[in-house]
């Protein structure tokens, strides 16, 4: 860059030439264009409105809620109507804000936080919020039409799965969901990436902040959480379709597999919607004790651990379901277990603050009251972990109270306080004290006022989901007083909310509360570059610890100083120890995410109402829409192949396979994609174990010879891709396209024998439940075999356009990549419907 | 670490503690709360939640106090070591050593709380929105619907299960809950102890009249008991006509032992007049009652199977209500 | 590749909490098959999983072990926060040793219910 440069140029000409640069490469859109934006500021700016917007909807649905329990055989609503309200309340909370709001703060953050411009998939994170914003206002909007889910947001069947008992609603939460779902796992690949790989030359993994530890980590627990979730969608939703039995019990499903699967990911999902909340305080905390986090390790610990033992706790959601009490044994140990890493946790941020000397502010009291909160929400989970008092507690208001606490105290509170600590450097705005303790007490006050009765109410058998309860039984006063509790906390969310919108704040000092870390060398949040120029990072509190580094990096005296070309760019590092490895060109902005998002979702929509015609154009343009997005916005050939990056050190512009940041979203994809697989062969065991025979007397598996051949074509058509690779890096183009194409076709074959399979055995998947999980399994193979034909042809595309070189092989080598998991997915369904069988 | 201020605050904290202890020991009562035992489980569970509130409310105010007083009013810092120190040491060795105690004491009760050599089985069937229930003696099986009677003191084995969608059983007086699956059978023992009257209810939701699917159970004297049960397997002794009731096709669904009414989709009649509630819980069993449950169904349980039968002449009603009435 | 290492990584940082995974996972599938097709092979199960759990407690140690080797024997206290090679490694080291304890006593307490429950139930 600067070498080019005639040396007369003043420091002075050359900021403004830089920043000149920054600002075109960077802009962000107007007017209608803005919604074309595809920048993680912006896209996060979006998703945190959209997610804040939906629980404030949701809790509009809890006071109706609890203005229904005021008082004994009350009828403000009907039932059909309060069923819908807590089915809705809990969906949105945990879908729609809870999750969602951890993916937005941090894609608004972490970019900053890691001194990167942005994180290396702006698109996708675009086409993750677009998929979000329809997703949930498809499933929100439905109750303004009577038609919202109302089977509870455990979707328990065979309430849930029959279709006269429950209508559309059902769909709705299936479909709507499964889309959000995936705008979860698109942000979880966004985020693990972004921590590893686009930290600021000289942040080792021991200076990494602890923010973006817990994103980490709990990007990981999405990749294992969300899948399962999505198998059971799929089973459930081809039962509500097309019959298939799987939970239903008179043709050999179970209703308890729908459990299993749900809270497999239902309980992680908890932890997954605590540890980001949490991070926001370990942040916080340091700033206000005016000193490094003391235990940085330990939190490690804390959030490591956490992330672990939160997959062995699912099951204490089905404590009464009667399960051997071995089963519940186990469980009730790892529950126990949990609460060591979590108190580990709070007491690292005690010490810290006995360690420091610690200044009061708003945040910091909303962090004291998470924790008064979130601590005795963890005591009564220490509680309820115990199987024998469980047994009392489940499905009571008991429960109602304590999941309260644990995510109001562990989830709310420390996102408000996060909202407070993080408000001046996202809109440059101080918001006011004054109302902020208003704001806090009335909230605070408030949720003990609603919540703490419930735990007597619960005890006092007052079991959850009824929409009114007879007077006498002891529950009257506690219920009013709860409902008194829960309108004076909306009022304080009120005071809150008012206080950010308010025009006429005073404007934000930089770094106004003197904090270390590197998100608070923002200045002007109306520029759109991130950071002026991505400095070297020697601590973990570098504006602490590096003297002068604001200043200079405002005089772009570091790294990436300007765009020459008029490129977005990014640095990627080392996963370890953070040195510089590459200049990313990330895309700019485009509306292809927002169509391609339509175009998917149109589909979902349309099976919801059975639009089959609809669903299927509509998807298959989605699809077609995806591709023109990849083809036009990824993986292009720089014009130069290295660029100088700023203090002397010069990088490539292209990386591909492990060294490429592509690489590493395929890799984490298809570790989510098989985790999904893993779930429906874990279906396939359930059923074996509950069977006395699986397949049961008179069914035969699928056709051996056939499963096997397509086995074979499939391993031939892995082969050959592999071999394309080979090629490829040896620069024979013809032979390239030659074995791009007949892997193509031997992908193809392979599909078409394994489905031929269980129709030669004649399985009909609407008699039992074992042709049906036959049938799931071969589908999702196929249809893996055939999204690699897709990507087949791409190369291919590639390939004969000239885009595929002997260097230039990024799309190449991730569909290689791609391909080791198919072929993985059809060994393992050989193995599971071939041998198994004749093994037992 | 300034033991004055932290002093203070949990002085002021243990007031609290105390007046609240006193409202909610006043607040445990009620013929379906678990903190007002009347079996073996529940007293057990009872006593185990009081040791761990207790338990809890110590660990609260010692965690929320050093909290309170590190953020507001300390002035000397900490040294990193003995920072470190209160890391170990509260945060996870005296956690690890408290939980494993805890877990201990929690699975070795497990398998107690729910032994006994059963003296009695009932089978109980969980159906949309009432409760089918079937006692299996060595006479036979005598079946009634909506309500439990035990005799304290004795065992009882309850077999579990569903016909249509998941129930869950639960007589927080007695002992935790246990669902209802189809195509499950789950089996729960219960060690009733004291006589009196309670309340069991469906804790899984279950569809639109869940809120009003309960039932009534009397613990009882064992004398008691069998006399009850004598009575209640002999056929139907009505002293009213059964003309309106059998015109109206009511024995379509439902049975009244012998007579022609054989029906198996709702509840059996044959002693309803004798049963505490109507409508699964819904409604004390009077006369009133009665004729207004057949003639409001929906609109008293919204959600009910059966349909109402307002529309009825006034005289069908009352010759209904008569039989019903007779049938004890 | 794990073990007999020089240098330790984001792997090995997550042995021993991947041990715990498998050891909870080998005792609730097990004992959900034991207990869903051969109730009187408990006894056998129970065996096993003591097996199980000293298998998983000896790798935790190993790895524990081995971080105790790259965090120099304690040779240096957190907290680490140097930009060396060296404060990388103690760091890594260090939560990994932290780590390997709390996987050990979650190996221990999902040992526990087979000790104290001898059926099934239910």
């Amino acid at each position: 860059m600067s070498a080019v440069e005639p040396r007369t140029e003043t420091d002075d000409a050359r900021m403004r030439r830089e920043e000149a640069e920054l600002r075109a490469a960077w802009e962000t859109p107007r007017g209608w264009r803005h919604f074309s934006a595809c920048n993680n500021q912006t896209v996060g700016l979006w998703y945190t409105g959209a997610s804040f917007f939906f629980f404030l909807f949701a809790g509009v649905l809890a006071l109706i809620i609890r203005a229904q329990l005021a008082v004994p055989g009350n009828d403000l609503v009907s039932p059909g109507t309060y069923n819908q309200l807590f089915t809705l309340h809990g969906t949105m909370m945990m879908f729609l804000f809870a999750v969602p709001i951890f993916e937005a703060v941090a894609i608004l953050i972490l970019p900053q936080m890691l001194a990167a411009r942005d994180l290396p998939f702006p698109r996708l994170s675009a086409f993750g919020f677009w998929c979000f914003l329809i997703g949930g206002v498809f499933v929100g909007g439905s109750i303004l039409f009577n038609a919202a889910p109302d089977s509870g947001w455990f979707m328990y069947p065979p309430l849930a799965t029959d279709t006269e008992q429950t209508g559309i609603g059902a769909d709705i939460w299936l479909l709507g969901l499964s889309f959000i779902e995936i705008a979860s796992i698109a942000a979880a690949v966004e985020l693990i990436v972004g921590v590893l790989k686009c930290r600021p030359p000289g942040m080792r993994i021991n200076l990494m902040p602890l923010y973006a530890w817990y994103v980490l980590i709990v990007g990981g627990m999405i990749l294992f959480a969300f899948p399962p979730l999505i198998a059971g969608d799929i089973l459930f939703e081809m039962q509500r379709l097309f019959d298939w039995p799987f939970f239903d019990a008179a043709r050999g499903g179970d209703p308890v597999l729908w459990q299993h699967l749900f809270w497999i990911f239902g309980h992680p999902e908890v932890y997954i919607i605590f540890l980001p909340s949490i991070a926001l305080l370990a942040m916080i905390v340091p700033t206000f004790a005016r000193r490094p986090i003391l235990g940085y390790g330990w939190i490690v610990l804390a959030a490591v651990g956490t992330g672990f033992l939160s997959f062995g706790l699912w099951a204490h959601h089905m404590f009464t379901i009667g399960l051997p009490w071995l089963s519940l044994g186990f469980f009730s140990a790892a529950s126990e277990a949990v609460a060591i890493p979590t108190g580990v946790q709070i007491f690292v941020f005690v010490a810290t603050l006995l360690a420091g000397r610690a200044i009061f502010s708003i945040p910091m009291l909303f962090a004291t009251g998470a924790l008064a909160i979130f601590v005795f929400g963890g005591l009564t989970g220490v509680m309820v972990a115990l199987a024998p008092f469980d047994w009392q507690a489940h499905d009571s208001y008991f429960i109602v109270a304590h999941l309260h606490y644990t995510l109001i105290g562990g989830m709310f509170f420390p996102l408000i306080a996060g909202l407070y600590y993080f408000y001046p450097f996202v809109v440059g705005r101080m918001l006011s004290a004054r109302l902020g303790r208003w704001s806090f007490w009335l909230m605070f006050a408030g949720f003990n006022i609603a919540f703490l009765p419930m735990h007597i109410t619960g005890l006092r058998g007052m079991p959850r989901r009824v929409y009114t309860y007879p007077e006498g039984l002891g529950w009257d006063w506690l219920n009013l007083v709860s409902t008194v509790g829960a309108f004076t906390m909306a009022a304080g969310v009120l005071v809150m909310v008012w206080d950010a919108l308010r025009p006429g704040k005073p404007r934000a000092p930089r770094n106004p509360w003197n904090a270390g870390t590197l998100e608070w060398v923002a200045g002007d949040p109306s520029e759109p570059w991130g950071i002026r120029s991505v400095p070297p990072i020697r601590s973990r509190y570098p504006l602490w610890d590096q003297p002068n580094l604001i200043r200079e990096i405002d005089e772009g005296k570091f790294y990436l100083p300007g765009a020459p070309e008029g490129k977005r760019e990014t640095l990627i590092t080392d996963v370890l120890d953070a040195t510089p490895l590459q200049v990313l060109r990330v895309p700019g902005n485009s509306f292809k995410p927002l169509i391609a998002a339509v175009l998917i979702g149109g589909s979902f929509i349309a099976t919801t109402f059975h639009w089959w015609l609809l669903a299927i154009a509509s998807g298959a343009l989605g699809i077609a829409a995806i591709m023109v997005w990849l083809w036009t916005g990824t993986a292009a050939i720089p014009e130069k192949p290295e660029r100088g990056a700023g203090l002397g050190v010069t990088l490539p512009l292209y990386a591909s396979g492990p060294a490429s940041v592509g690489w590493w979203a395929m890799f984490i994809t298809m570790v989510g994609d098989g985790t999904a697989f893993i779930s429906l062969v874990f279906a396939y065991f359930y059923y074996w174990t509950i069977h006395p025979a699986f397949p049961p007397a008179g069914m035969a598996p699928p056709d051996g010879a056939l499963m096997l051949g397509g086995g074979a074509a499939a391993l031939a058509a892995w082969a050959a891709m592999l071999g394309a690779r080979r090629a490829n890096g040896g620069g024979h183009a013809g032979r390239v396209r030659l074995l791009i194409g007949a892997a193509a076709l031997l992908s193809v074959a392979g599909a078409a024998l394994l489905l031929l399979a269980p129709w030669q055995a004649g399985l009909d998947p609407v008699a039992h439940v074992y042709p049906a999980t036959v049938w799931v399994l071969v589908l999702w193979t196929a249809l893996h075999l055939g999204v690699g034909v897709l990507m087949q042809g791409y190369c291919l595309a590639g390939a004969l356009a000239g885009r595929l070189t002997a260097r230039h092989d990024i799309d190449l080598r991730n569909v290689v990549l791609y391909g080791h998991f198919a072929f993985l997915t059809v060994a393992t369904t050989l193995a599971v419907l071939v041998l198994a069988p004749r093994a037992t | 670490m300034g033991a004055k201020g932290g002093r203070a605050f949990e002085g002021l904290e243990k007031a609290a503690l105390v007046a609240g202890a006193g409202l909610l020991l006043g607040a445990c009562s009620g013929p379906q709360s678990a903190l007002d035992p009347a079996g073996r489980e529940a007293a057990e569970v009872a006593r185990l939640f009081w040791v761990m509130l207790a338990g809890a409310a110590i660990i609260w105010l010692a965690v929320i106090g050093t909290a309170v007083f590190a953020g507001r009013f300390q002035k000397t810092p900490l040294g990193e070591r003995a920072g470190l120190r209160i890391v170990l040491w509260a945060g996870a060795i005296i956690p690890t050593l408290i939980l494993a105690a805890l877990l201990t004491f929690g699975l070795r009760l497990m398998p107690v709380l729910r032994a006994g050599e059963p003296a009695l089985t009932v089978h109980v069937s969980g159906e949309q929105y009432w409760w089918r229930v079937t006692y299996r003696t060595a006479q036979g099986e005598v079946e009634t619907a909506n309500e439990l009677r035990l005799p304290a003191g004795r065992p009882a084995e309850i077999l579990l299960d569903s016909a249509d969608v998941i129930h869950s059983f639960w007589i927080p007086a007695l002992a935790g809950k246990l669902d209802m699956i189809p195509g499950r059978t789950n089996r729960l023992v219960l060690n009733p102890e004291r006589t009196g009257t309670y309340r069991g209810v469906c804790a899984e939701f279950c569809g639109r009249a869940h809120a009003f699917m309960a039932f009534s159970v009397e613990v009882m004297e064992p004398a008691a008991f069998e006399a009850w049960l004598a009575r209640e397997r002999a056929p139907a002794a009505a002293t009213a006509d059964a003309g309106a009731f059998l015109a109206n096709g009511c024995g379509g669904c439902h049975s009244v032992r012998g007579t022609p009414a054989t029906g198996t989709i709702g509840p059996d009649l044959t002693h309803v007049a004798a049963r505490p509630t109507l409508g699964a819980g819904l409604l004390a069993n009077t006369p009133a009652n009665r004729r207004r449950f057949v003639s409001e169904t929906e609109k008293l349980k919204p959600g009910v199977r059966m349909p109402a039968f307002g529309a009825l002449e006034s005289d069908q009603l009352d010759a209904i209500d008569a039989y019903l009435g007779s049938l004890r | 590749m794990l073990f007999r290492r020089e240098t330790p990584n984001l792997w090995t940082l997550l042995t021993p909490p991947a041990v715990w995974a498998l050891h909870f996972l080998f005792c609730y599938v097990a004992g959900a098959i034991i207990c869903a097709k051969a109730p009187e092979a408990l006894g056998e199960l129970r065996l096993a999983i003591a097996a199980a759990t000293g298998l998983a407690l000896v790798i935790i140690a190993a790895a524990g072990a081995q971080a105790v080797r790259h965090w120099g024997f304690g040779s240096d206290a957190p907290p680490h926060n140097q930009p060396t090679d060296e404060d990388q490694k103690h760091f890594l080291a260090f939560a990994t040793l932290l780590l390997a304890g709390l996987s050990a006593v979650a190996v221990l307490f999902g040992a526990l219910p087979a000790l104290f429950i001898a059926e099934c139930g239910a």
